[in-house]
């Protein structure tokens, strides 16, 4: 793509291996998600997207017996430094899960959490409204802050938690699956928002659908069994694959 | 011949026993002369039918009613228990006024002016149980979050295993270590602590019912949303306020009926009381002198002779349904809260981040 100029890398992966016991979820993978890019990563369910999306804030060591090695980096700084902490990490590399829920409370407690926890406590009115707005749940005005958060139809649930990450202002967002479980509609709705996000950071998703990648990401990256099938320009991977098994999926050919 | 049709149609289901109950009918009608030969007839079907059916059934039926007559043996206990108590206690308030349970300063069935105040031993109970139940909590509570929320797989498996131990030492091994040991530890600090007292005797009750909290704390933590911790990791919280701010509200439903099952357990509890706290009757708030509850006060009175009918014996199985009524209360709001609390807890109700 040649709109794409050259960015500096703000995450990197560099031989990245993760196991989990003694299964291998994440093998050997090395890459470079430039700043301000929407980046896909896409494979069958068991790839390694999910793993691979939380090595990069350090999510991984929360699961029982999970060890890395390898290197993942945040604009340069090794993440498994010990100078790294790593709920300060993950203020700055914020992440929607894909089995995601609400905290049970209004919209605003579920939008003042992370803030709060952040020890902000200035302003958290405006700071609601401004993420609330973003996801585009404020059409209603102020007094979603008072709805309750679990009886919001799935989409504006699904918006609200991406909402919830971005509060906090992070430099990557890291989304797993946005668009899993939802009807078209609420699709589009996350869609165009994601669309809207590479304005103020660099987006990296993990999906199972290879047309949302080929919609959304400026770049894509194929995981197949832990192991980095092909990595690179969006258009450039999906008309032309080099890789015969990212050929294979993209086309629907394999699993 | 409508027993025999009865017994073919239960033996319907397998061939043989049709069989044997037509056989059984023919036999009984070629002998059949007059009323006596219909009747044995009849006898010799249902007779064949029954032979036919613990042959060819495996014996499915004789099974299921042995299975039925267990059931009903052991319901028919618990009916007896409760209908016991209840028959002696309200013989026991036809001559005496409930009201005075409450009225009467002490409980002396034996003196010239008999007094029925429960009143001290429901305080002694309350005393030991709710003093070994607060301490227990918060010992309880944490040691579930570590184990849940801190703790390495193994260690955890290690370290819950070496909690669970506490539940399988008999109660009386407790108190006799409570009063050889905690005792006269306690006497290291205040000497001038009772041979018998309170606090020894909830020190060791708390011992003993930590694996009920523990393991129920950790069940409730357990039914709590698993996407809250990761949720609020992501978002750059610390494990401390996630536990406090989501976790914990979302399981305190269910922790608060694993504290009302341990409750139960105190209540209850008689061996360690006796042997840690002495029997005396007093009402003295002081936890290091002695304490009598509930419990050991039935023990004590059981114990002794008493006639039945009389006013003394009547007052025991008045003691006997208080605490029985108190323990049915606990178990009942304990359990409810346990399982409504692990409905809600999937629904994550009551969190308020």
């Amino acid at each position: 793509m040649s709109m794409l100029g050259p960015a500096a890398s703000v995450l990197i992966a560099e031989s990245l291996t993760v196991r989990f016991g003694r299964r291998i979820a994440l093998s050997d993978v090395t890459l470079a998600i430039p700043e301000g890019r929407v980046v896909s990563v896409i494979g069958p369910p068991g790839a390694g997207k999910t793993t691979l999306l939380r090595s990069f804030n350090r999510m991984n060591e929360l699961l029982p017996r999970a060890s890395t090695t390898g290197a993942a980096r945040f604009r340069g700084i090794d993440l498994h430094d010990a100078r790294v902490d790593p709920v300060d990490l993950r203020r700055r590399i914020g992440m929607v899960l894909a089995e995601t829920s609400l905290f049970p409370g209004s919209v605003f407690d579920n939008v003042a959490f992370g803030l709060r926890a952040q020890g902000v406590e200035e302003d958290l009115h405006g700071r609601a409204e401004e993420a609330l707005t973003r996801v585009g749940l404020w059409t209603v005005g102020a007094e979603i802050l008072d709805a309750h958060a679990l009886d919001l139809p799935a989409g504006d649930q699904r918006r609200l938690c991406m909402a919830r990450t971005l509060a906090l202002e992070p430099v990557v967002l890291l989304l797993d699956e946005p668009t899993g479980h939802l009807d078209p509609v609420s699709a589009a709705a996350i869609e165009s928002l994601i669309h809207a996000l590479r304005e103020d950071c660099t987006v990296v998703v993990a999906t199972c659908d290879p047309a949302l990648a080929g919609r959304i990401s400026d770049l894509t990256a194929h995981l197949d069994g832990g192991g980095l099938m092909e990595y690179g320009p969006t258009r450039e991977l999906f008309t032309n694959p080099r890789n015969s098994r990212t050929e294979a999926y993209l086309t629907g050919r394999a699993r | 011949m409508r027993r025999n049709g009865g017994a073919t149609r239960d033996a319907g289901a397998v061939p043989e026993d049709a069989g044997a109950a037509t056989e059984g009918a023919e036999a009984g009608r070629n002998g059949a002369e007059g009323a006596g030969g219909e009747a044995e007839a009849g006898r010799n079907g249902v007779g064949a039918g029954w032979r036919g059916r613990g042959v060819g059934g495996g014996g499915e039926g004789a099974g299921r009613w042995i299975l039925l007559g267990c059931t009903v043996a052991a319901v028919a206990v618990a009916l007896a228990v409760v209908g016991t108590l209840a028959v002696e206690t309200l013989r026991f308030f036809a001559f005496v006024s409930p009201l005075r349970l409450v009225v009467d300063s002490a409980w002396a069935p034996l003196a010239e002016e008999p007094g029925f105040g429960i009143l001290s031993l429901v305080a002694g109970t309350a005393q030991i149980a709710a003093g070994a139940t607060l301490l227990a909590i918060p010992v309880g509570l944490m040691t579930a979050v570590f184990l849940e929320f801190y703790a390495p797989g193994r260690i955890a498996a290690a370290l819950g295993g070496a909690v669970d131990f506490l539940a399988m030492i008999p109660a009386v091994v407790y108190g006799c270590l409570a009063l050889n040991f905690v005792t006269p530890a306690i006497a290291g600090v205040w000497p001038d602590v009772g041979g018998f007292n309170g606090l020894s005797a909830f020190l060791a009750l708390a011992a003993m019912i930590l694996p009920t909290i523990v393991s129920m704390s950790r069940r409730a933590l357990r039914a709590a949303p698993a996407p809250l911790l990761a949720d609020g990791l992501a978002l750059g919280a610390s494990r401390g306020r996630v536990l406090v701010r989501l976790v914990l509200p979302a399981a305190w439903l269910g922790i608060l009926g694993g504290v009302l099952l341990a409750l139960a357990r105190a209540v209850g509890e008689t061996m360690i009381v006796t042997l840690a706290a002495g029997n005396p009757q007093n009402l003295d708030w002081s936890p290091l002198e002695g304490v009598r509850t509930l419990t050991t006060h039935l023990a004590q009175a059981s114990l002794g002779d008493l006639p039945a009918g009389t006013l003394q014996y009547g007052a025991a199985f008045a003691v006997a349904a208080a605490l029985f009524a108190l323990g049915v209360a606990l178990h009942t709001l304990g359990s409810g809260l346990v399982s409504r609390g692990e409905d809600g807890g999937r629904h994550g109700a009551g969190v308020h981040p």
